[in-house]
């Protein structure tokens, strides 16, 4: 413990600057959120105590819910079967495919939003095929609703999913799996005894990253939603910038928060965080 | 943009610390060639002219060039004052954060004028002068104490020539009968003239309609959500309609003409029961340029200014002076021309300022 001491005392020095830094633009500004969602427009809990008020409000964190819960689940399994498949190809193979990941995960968001309009639009490409081809009489409605922004969105969040499993696949050692069909057991066997188990906390990563990444989504159902799709963090910047209740929009990003945080401590409960984010498993 | 907002802060602290000499006018010029600013007044050593003027909060693009011809270089002529732009948008809460800030940057905000009504009492806006302003340029009731109507824009709706050919919508009780007009329609995301609308749809006369009936109005909303589209910006609004995602849909009348133009005429614009929303500047508490920005907005008042942002801009004129000079080619487009001044209704800038906040997310929640 006084070896601990000795030796960690220093590296605070170091890193106060930082620390202040961090307090100052960080801190701050989410006590002052916080601050507001008690303050504004009176002081008290009215703004929390809406939630119990307001089916519109839970309507709306619901929807928030549901997407990400979505987007998630179908991004962490494709984002899976493309890490497996990157790391199992041949190198040449393995780097034209994280050239075309690493592309798309450069492409504005805003861009790639607009492209899916131009694709399955009323008038966009895969309608306008599928109808002079005969196969379909009426266009389908694959944008302007909830399921336009689940495309939208899991296409965004796929390289956030497919990154952090691609970094704990390759740190496997393979000579594990050599080791388990060497003692009889099927692939099946070895990938959900023994390769599945291994990359979990690679999967916990990216399901994190991506669940918490969606909950702030705003451009992607405001565009492919038509307006119907209301999730939350379109609704906070209405309440900024246009109906000026920011007690409310303090609220829902203090829940937002709080939300996140509950998750991670659950998480905690389960497993070693810091394995999650690249520390050691001990 | 970050970026640009910073240069914007610093050459507005150097144009002030020049101007009260704590800064030499090598430095402020180094400062103005530091930053890329190649005003004509610096370029000339005339820095005292780039110290010297009011800066317009609007929303950039085709605006930025057309408030410059069209009221800029007439403010400059007669005040030798200069007209800059910051393009970011004067959205209600970026108005009352820049104020309460302490760090107001912007002198006249090209805003709505429910915005004078919420934002002025509480002490975020600068009263209007009305010995430089006239509130006879303007209509009766867009002269208000904190805002004064500049421009009219108009919710207007287009329909699809070929989808409604030989029996065309006419009002907007035809644009919410999705029986006799089947398709899909687009309205306005931010509740604003959507809720008026759908009351004259239902038969709500057009000068009855203020303090709105919500109730009947979301109603009406949500009896054609099912074959409804919402957008949230003019440019979304467009790209619906040419992309064929709707049949009708509400636009701005402005808006309107360019559809027109895009589809070859395919879509038609319907002037009918538009709604006038007067477009008004108002002013930031503590704005730099103090009382100077007044004679900015007396110059927008004028008739040459008016109609030049009709040209430019497509945004109608509010001074009745100007309502007779409306030219041919503009007549179908201008919502207050003789053409279409008998058939517009007019919304109630206090109402919206009172109740537009719970108004909007009534409209939200009844959409989504």
């Amino acid at each position: 413990m006084h070896a601990l001491r000795k030796h960690i005392h220093p590296g605070w020095l170091i890193i106060a600057p930082l620390l202040v830094l961090v307090v100052a633009l960080y801190l701050g500004p989410i006590l002052n959120i916080l601050w507001l969602s008690v303050t504004d427009p009176e002081p008290g809990f009215g703004n929390y105590a809406k939630l119990g008020e307001s089916d519109a409000l839970l309507r709306i964190l619901w929807t928030t819910v549901r997407i990400c819960i979505i987007t998630t689940m179908f991004s962490v399994t494709l984002g899976y079967s493309i890490a497996y498949a990157m790391v199992h190809c041949h190198q040449r193979q393995k780097n034209y495919m994280l050239t075309l990941l690493l592309v798309s995960f450069w492409i504005s968001i805003l861009v790639r939003t607009f492209s899916w309009l131009m694709l399955l639009g009323r008038k966009g490409l895969v309608n306008v095929t599928l109808e002079d081809i005969g196969l379909i009489a009426e266009p389908i409605a694959f944008m302007r609703n909830e399921f336009g922004v689940l495309i939208g969105m899991i296409h965004y969040m796929i390289p956030y999913a497919v990154l952090p499993l691609l970094v704990s696949m390759q740190a496997l050692d393979k000579r594990v799996m050599d080791a388990s069909s060497n003692l009889g057991a099927t692939g099946a066997q070895t990938f959900w005894r023994i390769y599945l188990p291994l990359t979990t906390p690679g999967l916990v990563a990216s399901t994190l990253l991506v669940f918490i990444l969606s909950l702030g989504f705003y451009v992607t159902p405001a565009v492919l939603g038509g307006g119907k799709v209301l999730m939350v963090a379109e609704y906070i910047s209405v309440q900024l910038l246009v109906t000026l209740k920011w007690g409310t929009a303090a609220m829902l990003a203090a829940l937002m928060l709080f939300g996140v945080l509950a998750m991670l401590w659950i998480m905690s409960r389960f497993m070693k965080l810091s394995t999650v984010f690249g520390g050691a498993a001990r | 943009m970050q970026d640009k907002q910073f240069m914007k802060e610093m050459l507005t602290d150097g144009a002030h610390a020049y101007k009260e000499g704590r800064m030499d006018r090598r430095t402020f010029l180094a400062l103005c060639g530091a930053s890329g600013v190649a005003l004509s007044a610096v370029m000339a050593g005339d820095a005292e002219a780039a110290a010297d003027h009011v800066v317009m909060w609007n929303w950039g693009g085709q605006s930025e060039e057309c408030h410059g011809s069209a009221i800029g270089d007439a403010f400059t002529a007669s005040t030798g004052k200069g007209l800059k732009f910051d393009t970011s948008g004067p959205l209600e809460g970026k108005i009352k954060e820049m104020v309460d800030s302490g760090n107001v940057t912007a002198d006249v905000a090209d805003a709505d004028l429910f915005n004078a009504v919420s934002l002025g009492p509480t002490g975020h806006l600068e009263p209007i002068d009305y010995s430089v302003v006239s509130k006879d340029k303007t209509l009766p009731g867009y002269a208000l104490e904190y805002g004064v109507s500049v421009i009219l824009y108009g919710y207007a709706f287009v329909y699809d020539t070929e989808a409604y050919g030989d029996n065309p919508p006419q009002n907007w009780a035809d644009f919410f009968d999705t029986a006799k007009f089947p398709g899909m329609r687009s309205l306005y995301k931010w509740a604003n003239g959507s809720l008026e609308a759908a009351l004259m749809a239902d038969g709500v006369a057009g000068d009855a309609l203020y303090p709105l009936d919500m109730d009947r109005a979301l109603a009406k909303i949500k009896s054609i959500k099912e074959d409804s589209l919402y957008w949230g910006s003019g440019s979304e609004a467009h790209s619906m309609c040419v992309n064929g995602e709707v049949t009708m849909g509400m636009i701005w009348q402005n808006r309107g003409r360019n559809i027109e133009n895009d589809t070859d005429g395919r879509f038609k614009l319907v002037n009918n029961q538009a709604m006038a929303m007067p477009g008004a500047y108002i002013v930031p508490k503590g704005n730099p340029a103090g009382a100077a920005v007044m004679q900015f907005i007396a110059t927008a008042q004028e008739v040459p200014a008016q109609l030049a942002l009709l040209d430019c801009l497509g945004m109608t004129p509010s001074n009745p002076a100007a309502f007779g000079e409306i030219p041919e080619d503009q007549q179908d487009y201008a919502i207050t021309s003789a053409k279409n001044i008998d058939k517009i209704v007019y919304n109630d800038p206090e109402w919206w300022g009172e109740n537009g906040g719970d108004a909007v997310n009534a409209f939200l929640e009844a959409i989504s």
